[in-house]
This record gives C-alpha cells, sequence and structure tokens, in this order.
C-alpha cells in the first residue's frame, strides 16, 4: 500500500495539533537512531505511540481485528518512510496522518463512501438527527462525561463519525479534512454540524444510547 | 472577508441561524456562546442558545477522547517485528501489502 500526493505531504504546521501533540522525552533520539536502522529504536517508539494509533484505528473501524491490522500497518508504513520524516510538524501529528490516510484507504477499498453529498443532504431516515429548533427538549446538564461521549460516538453513522473524530478529537482542520476524505469543506462542516445533532440526540436519551450502543457492541466483537 | 460577512444578525430567524451555524462554528474564535453579535439573538432564542451550548460541550469533551484509552494485543508488535526482521534481511521483499 502506498500513499502518495497529499496524503503524504508535510502541509503547513497545524498550531493547534502542535499544541496537542508536545515533544516526547527520548522521541527525538529514537526517531533518529530508528533512521538508522536500529531496531530497539523501531520498538521504542511503537511503544509510545501504540495506544494512541491503536485507539485511533479503533474510533474509526469500531473493529478490533481491522484496528489491529492498521495499527500493524500504520507501523510498517512509519518505519519505510520514517527517512522523509524532517520534523516539520510533531512527530505524532504525521503518524497521526499516516495513519488516517491508511484507514481511510482501506475504508475506501472496502467500498465505504465515507462522505456522500446525498448523505449530507438525505441521510437514512433513522441516522439523520432530528431537526428539533423551536422544541422544548432538555438541554445537556452542562456536561458530558468521557465514557458516555466515547458511547454516542461510536454508534455514530460512518460519515458523521469520521469527521467528528478528525474535527474535534484529532483536531484536523476542514480544509484538511476535506482533502482526507475527497470532499469538499462545506461538506466537512455540514457532516460535523450533522455529528454533534446527532450526539445531542443520544446524550439527551439516555435509553437510546444503551440501546444503539448495546447494537454497536455486538458489531465490534 | 470572513464567511459570515453576509449575516443579519439582527434580522435572523432559527431557520437561517441553523442553516449559518456550520460556518460560524467553523470561524468562531473563542466560543460562539460568547459571540456579542449573537447576544441579542440567544436572548430571544434561548433553544437557539441552548443548541450552541450543547455543541461547545460535546466539542470540549471530545478533546478528551484524544487522549488514548485502548492498547493493542502483544502479538501486533511479535508481527510487525517479524516483518521488519524479514525485511531488512531481504530489502527487495515487498511487504506493503
Amino acid at each position: 500500500m502506498e500513499l502518495q500526493g497529499p496524503l503524504m505531504n508535510q502541509t503547513k504546521p497545524n498550531p493547534g495539533l502542535f499544541k496537542r501533540n508536545p515533544p516526547i522525552a527520548g522521541e527525538a533520539e529514537a526517531i533518529e537512531r530508528a533512521k538508522n536502522g536500529d531496531p530497539d529504536a523501531f520498538s521504542k517508539l511503537y511503544a509510545l505511540h501504540k495506544r494512541r494509533v491503536y485507539t485511533l484505528c479503533l474510533r474509526m473501524l469500531g473493529n478490533v481485528s481491522e484496528a489491529e491490522d492498521m495499527t500493524q500497518e500504520a507501523f510498517l508504513h512509519l518505519f519505510r518512510k520514517l527517512g522523509s520524516f524532517r520534523g516539520e510538524s510533531a512527530f505524532s501529528t504525521w503518524l497521526h496522518r499516516l495513519t488516517v490516510n491508511l484507514v481511510l484507504m482501506h475504508l475506501r477499498k472496502k467500498g465505504l463512501n465515507l462522505v456522500s453529498l446525498e448523505e449530507t443532504i438525505n441521510p437514512a431516515e433513522e441516522d439523520a438527527p432530528k431537526r428539533d429548533f423551536g422544541s422544548r427538549d432538555p438541554q445537556l446538564a452542562g456536561s458530558v462525561d468521557r465514557v458516555t461521549l466515547e458511547r454516542a460516538v461510536s454508534s455514530l453513522p460512518p460519515g458523521y463519525r469520521m469527521v467528528f473524530l478528525l474535527h474535534d478529537v484529532e483536531g484536523f482542520e476542514h480544509n484538511e479534512i476535506a482533502t482526507m476524505l475527497e470532499c469538499s469543506t462545506g461538506n466537512s462542516k455540514s457532516q460535523l454540524h450533522k455529528a454533534r445533532l446527532k450526539l445531542r440526540e443520544l446524550l439527551r436519551q439516555p435509553e437510546q444510547l444503551a440501546a444503539v450502543t448495546a447494537i454497536a457492541t455486538e458489531v465490534m466483537q | 472577508m470572513s464567511e459570515e460577512a453576509g449575516i443579519d444578525f439582527k434580522n435572523m430567524t432559527p431557520a437561517s441561524f441553523e442553516e449559518q451555524l456550520p460556518d460560524l462554528f467553523a470561524s468562531a474564535e473563542g466560543k460562539l456562546s460568547n459571540d456579542p453579535r449573537l447576544a441579542e439573538f440567544f436572548a430571544s432564542n434561548p433553544d437557539c442558545a441552548a443548541l450552541v451550548r450543547d455543541f461547545e460541550t460535546i466539542a470540549e469533551t471530545a478533546k478528551s477522547l484524544f487522549e488514548p484509552t485502548h492498547e493493542p494485543s502483544d502479538s501486533v508488535w511479535s508481527s510487525i517485528a517479524s516483518k521488519l526482521k524479514t525485511e531488512s534481511q531481504d530489502p527487495a521483499v515487498d511487504l506493503s501489502e
């Protein structure tokens, strides 16, 4: 599997991602040693980043087996391409972008249309967030716990989930997401909006969330 | 020019607000709920204000998901190490597929 074109470009560093990806002690040295083929340094880089890469894959794919396969693929790709890492962005930012693009390529190979304009305009009725402006539904209590949100995110339709993860969790900008998903910036914004509406709906209705996450858990296993 | 330059904040309806919301969020500097241009609108449309606050809560909590919560099984590294070893012994072997 070969990443080409914009997928592997080192675009303008995103200050937000630098902020969220501060350098890790021992990482720079391990990168240099790994570039020279030191197997212990590879092992160190894997140990430093395996959880984050795997968590990202698992959230994007929703399947343990596929997530492990893509984690393996991401690190093999990383080790082969490490020589091209020039330190213009945080190493973990570079690794995350590489991982996201590999997962997206994997999903496209499986025939999953990640963000279709049609879905944005006319989503499946059961998946679409309800338009409830003007209603008097209760608002969120002012805070949402992380575990509940994680469960809600896992139950989102793939197109919504992908954009939400890339923007609100991973910190990518809409123009970066548009490039990765091969859609328009407007489509990325629209998908994010619908993802948040759907999450709000789920978070306000614990019984609905429990039902959909039970289904999602079955699919993951 | 900002993307929301054409918005009539004074005469906005809940429907037109919803239409503009993705762009408003994308271009917001700081919290949209604190945007002074929207203060009057939010005061007369509390449901829209509640929606924005909820979106902000969701986005804020989402940042905490950045920290990893899952760990791959040990077999993942075993497999990577094995493939790297094979590759280093025979660089002609293409492991990319």
